[in-house]
């Protein structure tokens, strides 16, 4: 596939900025209280951003772990 | 108005916005993919959901084999690069997008970032909500765009990035 390759470079950096984010504004309290699930759930959240595969582990619907995440563990939504 | 096609990613943000039927000020008719509706259990999304649905302005799109096939390739194709990947629904929305020239809706980077550096996609119109804002402060159904996004960040827990902002005249949105 021909990419882009200085907007590839950008979005790379763009989505460190983002977890930069995540990581400041996570509630690191609540993270560690939960369960293993739902605490890897979340911190592989804040690493990654990928909200889809972070619900599969906590098992749980992905609004409802995006809602929690949101509301619960304070990590915004950011890229 | 035109036509929009909505991934999980924009649901599960836009449902917790207070006025968010003013998307319907801004599209026709807002598809969602099969897996997308899949994703969603929350009783508030489904609320809106199917209040949607009843009206008219929702519609389900099923899936289709030649799009799906083309979706799985994109997704396999992503995840080859050193950037976060595309997911399936994201890549079906992508796919319908260019397809049938409808607005892709959503908050997901990997499909942002996708339009950006991929040549095949970039004539792809994608939306994020703070583009929906913007097109409702344009057409008039909010008073103060700076306004609207305060609130829509505060009730979403959205945070856009400083060149998402940018793109509006600053780190608030200037109008």
């Amino acid at each position: 596939m021909e990419v882009n390759e200085d907007k590839l470079k950008e979005w790379i950096e763009r989505f460190r900025e983002a977890k930069e984010v995540r990581r400041r504004y996570a509630n690191w309290e609540f993270i560690r209280s939960q369960p293993p699930k739902v605490r890897v759930a979340l911190e592989y959240y804040v690493e990654t951003g990928d909200f889809r595969t972070a619900a599969k582990m906590a098992d749980m619907a992905v609004d409802e772990f995006v809602n929690m995440a949101k509301d619960q563990a304070n990590i915004p939504s950011t890229d | 108005m035109a036509d929009a096609i909505a991934d999980t990613s924009f649901i599960v943000d836009w449902v917790r916005y207070s006025k968010s039927e003013l998307l319907f000020k801004v599209f026709n008719v807002v598809y969602m993919p099969e897996s997308v509706l899949a994703e969603v259990e929350s009783e508030r999304s489904l609320i809106w959901i199917s209040k949607g649905l009843e009206r008219g302005v929702l519609a389900v799109l099923p899936e289709l084999p030649d799009i799906s096939r083309e979706a799985l390739n994109l997704v396999a194709k992503s995840r080859r690069l050193p950037v976060r990947p595309v997911d399936y629904p994201e890549a079906f929305c992508m796919v319908v997008g260019k397809r049938l020239n409808l607005v892709v809706l959503t908050e997901n980077g990997g499909a942002v970032a996708l339009r950006d550096y991929d040549p095949e996609y970039s004539g792809v119109e994608v939306w994020r909500g703070i583009d929906v804002l913007y097109a409702l402060w344009r057409s008039g159904h909010i008073n103060s765009f700076k306004d609207e996004l305060k609130l829509y960040q505060q009730e979403t827990k959205r945070t856009y990035s400083r060149r998402d902002l940018a793109k509006y005249g600053g780190a608030h949105g200037g109008q």
